[in-house]
């Protein structure tokens, strides 16, 4: 029974999928883009033949929509099977693409370049499902509506959403959403507390001090070490000074950060690194 | 790299005792975002330009390492105690494995090789869009393709409206834009977050 009307309104699901992703395709204002960034580049290495094909398939997907929208079921069970067939098709496509381009867009609804995922897959499989369900039909889905109305409207909204959890395109219009709110009820899940001065923020806090200004004609290399001492925050950098090898070491406020000082205080030494002397009277300019 | 105890109480009584500068100034600096900078020529007048590198690891030897360049090209990098090289955190040479992406700034030397002043491993710089939130990542949108971030507990810090960095992420809100520093994990190609921007 639940059988019979699901392949009654099988044709009506898949018929809009189709007519959905073969419009997308046939007035896609990207096309040419999104073919150049699709899988079939490694068949028919040209733009203008891929999205030729791309809006051939678009035609076919149209063509296919509206037969079985208009003569689903028997005694015709040929736009079913036909359906079942291209499904077939964009599987092989689809592993085809996945093992030769893996980075690359499938161009299955026109405008995106999304990645081939599981839900490419899900997507196909399920047009080789919904063909051969229509193929088994026995009624029409206007019929199933007449018929059975809470039954087939439930497998109408139930399939759009399957279909809608399948397609990239929309996650904007449930999924953000549907995240957004369970943050909004379940709290927000990442910590909300401050803690120490992080490391980013006193290297932050250094790099636009005049300290640094002073020092950087010296230094060499990035953050090299770095350990926190009797409340100092100390951070050693390589450098060249008089033709020499040396450290610089950078001491400051292990707690300050640029939203608690506009004038950071740091002490700024360059130690000898053959002799592992302190380096009296550093070349430091001070430009203000 | 951890030198011994005594090395770093020996630097730090030095560092305490230097030249104090006190004030502000922008002149920017070697911190990774910097790896994204086009190489400065060095201010030593000995040395005309920085030599950049940029490829995958193929080999390490010793403090030596290959790499193939994105361009076809190879590069043999000196490791030196003088060299930075950052992976999430300023760490060592042992922490680099083959396979690993890194940018590298240094001195050509005569025999071909650079030695290496700065190395950053597996670094990406990404403007995306926050698509998601959970415990221990954060779901981004960069164009169509979608990458996980992975939220590391006392090093992932944000900077909200050019505040300072802090690592308090709960004003991370989905929808908004960020910018994103981190390093690219190679095993299953998720991001570790380093560092965000939000809202600037």
């Amino acid at each position: 029974m639940a059988f019979g009307v699901l392949a009654d309104v099988a044709p009506l699901l898949l018929g809009g999928l189709l007519g959905w992703t073969g419009l997308a395709k046939l007035t896609s204002r990207t096309l040419q883009r999104a073919a150049s960034e699709s899988a079939l580049m490694r068949v028919l290495h040209d733009v203008r033949r891929v999205s030729g094909a791309l809006r051939t398939l678009g035609a076919v997907e149209v063509a296919l929509a509206v037969t079985l929208l208009a003569v689903p079921g028997r005694p015709v069970p040929v736009p079913g099977l036909a359906a079942a067939a291209l499904g077939v098709g964009f599987v092989g496509y689809l592993v085809h693409a996945r093992v030769t381009a893996p980075d690359s867009g499938c161009g299955c609804s026109g405008g995106d370049s999304a990645p081939i995922t599981w839900r490419a897959f899900a997507r196909a499989g399920l047009v080789v499902a919904g063909g051969l369900l229509a193929a088994a039909a026995t009624g029409t889905w206007w019929s199933a509506l007449q018929d059975r109305p809470a039954a087939t409207v439930g497998i109408i909204v139930a399939g759009i959403a399957v279909l809608a959890m399948l397609s990239t395109d929309l996650d904007q219009l449930w999924l953000l959403p549907l995240r957004k709110a369970r943050l909004r009820l379940l709290g927000h899940p990442l910590d909300g507390t401050a803690g120490p001065v992080p490391l980013a923020a006193t290297v932050e806090l250094l790099e636009r001090s005049l300290a640094w200004g002073a020092a950087a004609p010296m230094v060499r290399s990035a953050l090299i070490d770095h350990w926190d001492a009797d409340g100092w925050r100390i951070l050693r950098y390589a450098g060249v000074c008089r033709d020499r090898p040396v450290s610089v070491v950078f001491a400051m406020d292990a707690t300050a950060t640029m939203d608690t000082t506009q004038n950071p205080a740091i002490r700024v030494t360059m130690i000898d690194e053959l002799t592992q002397e302190v380096i009296e009277r550093p070349p430091l300019a001070v430009m203000s | 790299m951890n030198p011994p105890i005594d090395r770093r109480s020996f630097l730090t009584a030095a560092a305490v005792g230097g030249a104090t500068i006190v004030g502000a100034s922008a002149l920017g600096g070697l911190d990774p975002a910097s790896a994204f900078a086009d190489p400065t020529p060095s201010l030593d007048p000995a040395i005309d330009t920085a030599a950049f590198a940029e490829g995958r690891v193929t080999q390490i030897k010793g403090s030596a390492l290959e790499v193939a360049g994105s361009h076809g090209d190879q590069h043999v990098l000196q490791i030196t105690n003088g060299t930075s090289i950052w992976k999430v955190h300023p760490t060592s040479i042992n922490a680099i494995e083959v396979g690993d992406g890194l940018y590298a700034r240094g001195v050509d030397m005569p025999d071909g090789t650079i030695a290496a002043d700065a190395v950053w491993v597996n670094i990406v710089n990404l403007h995306c869009t926050v698509s998601g939130i959970g415990r221990d990542r954060i779901q981004l949108a960069h164009g169509q393709n979608s990458v996980v971030g992975n939220v590391l507990p006392g090093t992932t810090t944000a900077s909200y409206l050019g505040g300072a960095q802090t690592s308090d992420l709960s004003g991370m809100k989905i929808g908004q834009a960020v910018q994103v520093l981190g390093a690219w994990r190679p095993a299953d190609d998720s991001v570790d977050l380093v560092t965000m921007w939000v809202g600037h």
